[in-house]
Formats: C-alpha cells, structure tokens, sequence
C-alpha cells in the first residue's frame, strides 16, 4: 500500500507516433467519444477499459468518453453490425454532431473478423455508416488504439 | 365629486354587478357583471390615485349601512396601495373569466358571487373600523369559498378543498376577532384611530398577545407556514380567474392586515415579534420553493409559490420591523418598502401566470404538467406570455421580480450590522434562506415552464389545443405588460409605494429611496438603474445575434429526431417528466419532502422473467398537513365518535336528558339561592 500511496505512478509512458495525422483538423486537442457495442464479444470493449484506465490513460491526450452522442465529436464502434443494432448504429452516428470521425475498432468492426456471414450479422461497420479510422486487432492492443486516438487529437 | 362619492359608487356599482350576474341569461351574465366589475374597479382606482396624490386618507362614517355600529371609511395610502393593487388583478382575472366561464363560472351563483369577492376586496383596505373591516373580511371569504366550490359537482376534491379552505379561513378570522376585541375592550369606540390610541396605553404581553394572534389569523389568509395547507388544495379546484384573483390580491390583503395591526394599530414592537414574523417569512419562503419544484400540477405549483412568495415578503415585514426596533428607521422603512413591492410584484407575476394555467386549463382541459408539453408552438401566444412571467417570478433582471428582491437584498445586507445580537445572527440566515429560495424558485419554473411548454404533447386532448380567445390572451397580456413596466420603470410606482409605507409607519416617516430614473437608497450605498439595465441587456442580445450572424463559418444547421438513446420508435412518453425532473431535488432535500414512491409489478403467470404489467406511483406528501393537522383531524374525529353516544337517535333518551338538565338546574338555584 505504501508503494501505491509513495510508489511511482502506473501510468505508462507512451511515445507518439508524430507521421499519424488523423481525422478532422477542429477535433485536434479535444476528441469526446461515445462507445457503441454493435454486437462485440466484449473482448474489445476490455481494451477499451484498459485504454482509458489508468495505466494507458487515454484522457492525458484529450480522448474521452462521454455519455451521449450529443456531447460527442467521435463514435467508437465495436464488433460486427448485427441486425438489432443497424438502427442505433446509424442514428447515434446521425446525432453526432459534425464535425465527427466514426472510429472502428477491431476486427469485427472492420471486416465482420470471425463472424462474417453470420445469419444476425448485417455487416461491418464500414458498410452500415461511413468509417474515418480502423483499428485492426482481435482485440487490438490498447496502444494502438491510443496510437490512433493521438493521431486526431495530435498530442 | 368627492373622493368618498367614489368609494361608495365603487361599491355599488359592484353589487349592481352581482345583480345582473344572478338574474342576466347564462349567455350575458359573465360579460355584463365584468364590465360592471370593471365600473367598480375604476371607481376605487380613482379615489386610491386620488388619496396617494393628496396624501390625506378619505375619512367617512355612516350610521344606516351596519346594524348598532355604522360603517366607517378610512382610506389611507397604505390601503389606497391595497386597493390599486386589488385593481390590477381584478380588472384582467374578470376579463379572463369571459372567455373561461363555461368551466364553472357562468353558472348563477357564481356570476353572482365573483362581483361581490371582487368588491369586497376593493372595500376591505378602505374599511376604517372593526366592524366594517370584519364584515367586509368575512363576506370575502364566504365569497371566495363559494368560487372555491364552483366545480364541485364535477370534482370530489372540490368538496375536500371547501372544507380545508372554510375551516382554516374560519380559524383565521376567529383569531383576528379576538385580536381586536381584545384592543378594542378598552378602547373609545371601535375605529382603528381610537384602536390605536388605546393599544398605546396596553401592557406589552397583551401587546405580544394582540400581535401573534393577528400573525396567526392575518398569516392564514397570506398563506403562510404553517397554515398555508389550503393553499395547494384550494387552488387547484377554484376555476383559474378565482386562483388568480386569491392568489394575487386576497393574499396580499393578509399582508396588509400584518401591516395594519403591526404597525399601523400597535405602531411596532420589540425585536422577538419581528424575529417571529422573519422566521416565518424564512421557512415558508423555503418551504413553498421545495414543494413548487416538486409538485406536477401546474396550479398546485403555482400555489406553492405563493407561499414561497408571500414567506419573501413576510421575510422583508420582519426584517423592517427589526431595524427599526434595533434603532435604524430608514433600513426599516427600506425593508417595508421592499415588502411591498414584492406584494405588488407578486401580484402582477402570479395573476398572469394563474391566468395563463387558467388559459391552458381551457385549452386542454388539464393542469397535470406530465399531461401536457408543445404548447409554445399550439398556443405561441399564451405560451410566450407565460414564460415572461415565469421569468419574471424567478426575479431575472428586466423583469419586476428583480425589483423586488434587489431591495430586500438591500435592505438585508445594510442590516447586516445593525447591532443587536439576535438580529446579526437571524439577517445573514435571512439572506441565504432568500437565496436558496430564488434558486428553487428558478428550478420550479424551468419545470414548468420546460415540462408544459417545450418539447412534445402528451396526450391526445394537447395535441390538438388551439390558442385561446383573444379576450383570454388580452388579460394575461395585462398583467405581464405590468410586469414589464414595474421592472423596467420602477420609478412610476415606487413614490406611491413609499408614501403607502409613511402612512403604514407614522413615526418614521422616511423617504428611503431618492428620487429619479434610478433607484437609489437614500443614506446607503445602492443604486440599481433598471432602464439602462434592459438598454444594456438588448443590446448584449443584439451584439451576441450579430457577432453570430457575421462570424457564423459552421455549416448549415441539421434537423433531426431528438436523441432517444437510438431506439428506432420515439414516442412523446419518453420526453423528460416533471417528476423525473424534480426527482434530484427531492432526493437532496428528502427529510422535508418525504416523497413516497411505490413500484408495482405484476409478473407473467408462466414465468417470472416476464412482466405483465408495472406501475410506478410517486407522491410528494405535505409534511406540515400531515404531522400537525392530520393528527389533530383524527383527534377531533375520535372525540366526535365518542359524542355520537350520547346521540343514539332515542326519543326517550333525548326527554331524559331534559328532564335531567331540568333537575340539576332547579337544585343549583335551590342551594345558591
């Protein structure tokens, strides 16, 4: 306990990728993301816990999570489309105000990854609303999914 | 003609005006006794304008009108103020209940009865004896009750609130009795003059006594905690003219009676009765705000307000006679002031915001704020005019409502250091009482105003609203023109304010605002310079628009669905409630609210995974009416279930108890004689 309360902080120090330059130049700063679960195994959203725990922190870099699309400039999508949430998808997206980026992350969200062709599977993300950024990985690793969050925000 | 002529035509005219209500056809009888009423009010204008220009009261007395006593007029500028007051809500409530008269107005009795509260109100701060003062304050309240009880066929809580109203009115009117008899014992005659020589020569615990009971019978008349319970059972069921007109001038003339035997009639007191009247004033301001922003219907919001008003201004009577008990008479006549500014404020704001639940009312045919919502874009007039006022009542700066509480403020914080340890530690309490106040206040009238105006209609009967007729929108248009007025140019009314508070405290007689466009406290530091203060407010607004326009560089704006969390059917019933939105507010303040909530759910027969149905039920519980009236209700109750015993219905039994009491007395008169 001493060592949590004296200790080092667990942060971890990231380098930053300077060539990534991602998304819309209004969202450089400040990058306010609403999650959406499109039908994932969750196994992305675990990453995403990590990515904006306190160890990989993504809020140092001002990446944040927010509870309503209209207080979002981003929308993180996971998993494949299924169909109960084609619907949700594509109006969380529309409530988003623009200028916006619609990030997908994973494999699933990029290309349906093992669940392509699944009878409750509409498709990946790209096909149901317009993708800006893809983050491969099954899940990928929470760097790289701050290693794209940093290229919008450019901090 | 002379004032008095006018006075007395004022009268007449009124009572002219409940003839043709009693005996026009149902189709005239509504528009005829208003314009009557309107005669009456512009009468009594007269003689109040002319009695506040001359600064002499009009004094009167006649022999024939009142059995053994006669009837006595004494117009002072205090109740001069009083009678203007009543005008400026009379003359649009009577306007708006043409248009309303068909939700139980236009029935006889109460085409009839209307004119005479109306005119009674009129008379009552013109009545310059006891008698005249008690006659006329008790054909007040049979009057309103009778208003009160206009729906009663259709509505069982009618019938309830009647009684609750009748029972406290009678209450009050009793201890208002005893506090004059006991002045008047004495006294040489029964007029107010003679009252307050005597009251001079008193003991002061009979002085004490006089007082209280008057606080207590005046102060459940105004409304005030405690004994504000028919308040928000009254209002709801009296058709909305009566709201408003019960709410905007019958209140303040509770006010007024605080005054007149406080001030006028005793000539003030020691420290400990004002700080009984501050107290009073503090917890129902703080109790009246609570339950405005937790009620859902709007009329019982709006009644809740009252109290939350009338608490501010009993708050300013307190705070005045405590400066002026601790030796500082211009603080108590700024403080006096402030209080009735804040009456006549709360006059214009809640007239024309019960006039507008009123429009509503008969557009809708419901005051339930969860009913309704859409209603800016189905009645844009109607709708506007209410959200001026609800602005005004929250006290935003070009609106009178700032006026108002800018000079309590004052008179307040001038106080801070007046020098008496009681009043140090109650003044800085006073002001965060107030200010905890004019945030509640502001919470429920965003509900209101949001809940019922704003997003979509929830049900049928408001979807399909239309605008009210224009005789309905004229008469709130009235009274928030007035609002206008009295907070944008408050230098109009405020003489005639401070003349009214001269004749209220003779001794004093203090001017403590300095005459100009500008209010100024005169010997203090403050100015407030509210014409400049609405020039620089457009102006901002105009700037901000323009500044917008010229560097707009953002795209074209979307229209979109509301975002209902991306559910693919969006119904009205999702929109945010008036008990979601005040669900934070009671869960902070939940030891005083004690709101009950109750989730019913049945499940499905086969499996439990599955519901049936659920029903949520939530209610917000008035803790005063149940912790200090229902417990004396059920004594009362007990006692009359135990008298019933003896009344078993036997005629045998009923001669027995004659023959007995016959016995006992011819023994008694045996032995004593």
């Amino acid at each position: 306990m001493l060592r949590a309360l004296w200790g080092p902080r667990a942060t971890e120090p990231l380098a930053r990728n300077e060539d990534a330059t991602l998304g819309p130049s209004e969202l450089v700063g400040s990058l306010q993301l609403r999650h959406v679960d499109a039908g994932s195994c969750n196994g992305c959203e675990l990453e995403l816990t990590s990515v904006f725990g306190p160890v990989y922190d993504a809020e140092r870099f001002g990446a944040r999570l927010v509870a309503s699309p209209r207080h979002a400039d981003g929308v993180l999508v996971t998993g494949p489309v299924t169909r109960n949430m084609a619907v949700p998808l594509v109006k969380t997206v529309d409530a988003t105000p623009q200028p916006r980026v619609v990030i997908a992350v994973g494999d699933c969200a990029c290309d349906c990854g093992v669940f392509r062709g699944g009878y409750g599977v509409v498709g990946a993300v790209g096909d149901v609303v317009p993708v800006d950024i893809s983050i491969p990985g099954c899940p990928p690793h929470p760097t790289a999914i701050i290693e794209a969050l940093r290229g919008v925000t450019r901090r | 003609m002379t004032a008095i002529t006018l006075v007395a035509a004022g009268a007449v005219t009124g009572v002219v005006a409940a003839v043709f209500g009693a005996v026009l056809p149902r189709r005239l009888r509504v528009t005829a006794a208003a314009v009557l009423v309107w005669a009456a009010c512009s009468f009594e204008a007269a003689a109040a304008i002319h009695v506040l220009a001359v600064g002499r009261p009009i004094v009167a007395h006649s022999q024939g009108l009142l059995p053994v006593t006669g009837a006595d007029v004494v117009l002072n500028p205090l109740g001069a103020l009083f009678v203007l007051l009543v005008v400026m809500v009379a003359v649009p409530a009577t306007m708006h209940a043409i248009g309303y008269s068909r939700h139980g107005l236009d029935t006889r009795t109460a085409a009839c009865v209307l004119p005479l509260f109306v005119t009674t109100m009129l008379l009552v701060p013109a009545a310059g004896s006891v008698a005249t003062f008690l006659w006329l304050w008790e054909i007040m309240a049979l009057t309103s009750l009778l208003l009160v009880l206009a729906n009663h066929v259709r509505r069982e809580a009618a019938r309830s609130a009647g009684v609750w109203y009748a029972v406290m009115t009678h209450l009050g009117a009793s201890t208002i009795l005893v506090a004059f008899l006991i002045v008047a014992a004495g006294a040489d005659g029964q007029s107010f003059a003679a009252l307050a020589q005597h009251a001079r020569h008193l003991a002061p615990g009979v002085r004490a006594l006089v007082f209280m009971l008057a606080v207590v019978g005046f102060g459940s008349k105004a409304g005030v905690v405690p004994f504000h319970v028919w308040l928000p059972k009254a209002h709801p069921e009296a058709p909305s003219p009566v709201s408003a007109l019960m709410s905007g001038s019958m209140v303040a003339l509770g006010v007024y009676g605080v005054i007149l035997v406080g001030d006028v009639l005793l000539g003030g007191g020691p420290a400990w009765w004002w700080l009984v009247v501050l107290g009073l004033g503090a917890i129902s301001a703080l109790f009246g705000a609570l339950h405005a922003t937790s009620s859902t219907d709007m009329k019982r919001l709006l009644a809740y307000s009252t109290t939350d008003n009338v608490g501010l201004v009993f708050l300013a009577l307190g705070a005045s006679g405590l400066f002026a008990a601790a030796g500082h008479p211009m603080l108590g006549a700024l403080g006096l002031v402030a209080g009735l500014v804040l009456v006549v404020n709360h006059a214009a704001f809640k007239g024309a915001l019960f006039l507008s639940a009123g429009s509503i009312q008969a557009a809708t045919g419901t005051t339930d704020l969860d009913q309704l919502g859409g209603l800016l874009r189905r009645m844009p007039q109607t709708g506007a005019l209410f959200m001026v006022a609800a602005a005004a009542i929250c006290a935003l700066p070009p609106l009178n409502g700032f006026i108002g509480e800018w000079l309590l403020f004052q008179s307040l914080l001038h106080g801070a250091a007046i020098g008496s340890t009681a009043g140090e530690l109650a003044v800085p309490l006073a002001v965060a009482a107030m200010a905890l106040t004019a945030g509640l206040t502001v919470v429920a009238f965003v509900k209101a105003a949001g809940i019922g105006l704003l997003g979509r209609p929830r049900t049928k009967s408001v979807e399909v609203a239309v605008e009210v007729p224009a005789t309905m929108r004229l008469a709130v248009g009235v009274l928030v023109a007035a609002c206008v007025v009295l907070g944008v140019f408050p230098m109009l009314v405020l003489p005639a304010i401070e003349r009214a508070a001269k004749a209220a405290q003779p001794s004093v007689g203090l001017t403590p605002l300095v005459h100009g466009v500008n209010v100024q406290l005169a010997g203090l530091r403050g100015l407030l310079a509210p014409a400049e203060l609405t020039l620089a407010l457009m102006v901002a607004v105009a700037g901000v628009v323009t500044i917008r326009r010229v560097l707009a560089r953002h795209p074209a704006p979307r229209v979109l669905q509301a975002w209902g969390s991306g559910r693919e059917i969006q119904t009205a019933r999702m929109q945010y409630t008036a008990m979601s939105f005040a669900e934070p507010v009671q869960r902070v303040f939940d030891d005083v609210l004690r709101p009950v909530q109750d989730l019913d759910v049945s499940h499905s027969a086969e499996s439990r995974y599955f519901v049936e149905s659920a029903i949520f039920h939530s209610a917000v519980d008035d803790a005063i009416e149940r912790g200090l009236y229902r417990p004396v209700i059920r004594a009362v109750r007990r006692w009359g279930q135990a008298a019933r015993r003896l009344q078993p219905g036997s005629v045998h039994r009923y001669l027995g108890y004659g023959f007995g009491a016959l016995i006992v007395v011819l023994i008694a008169v045996a032995v004593i004689g």
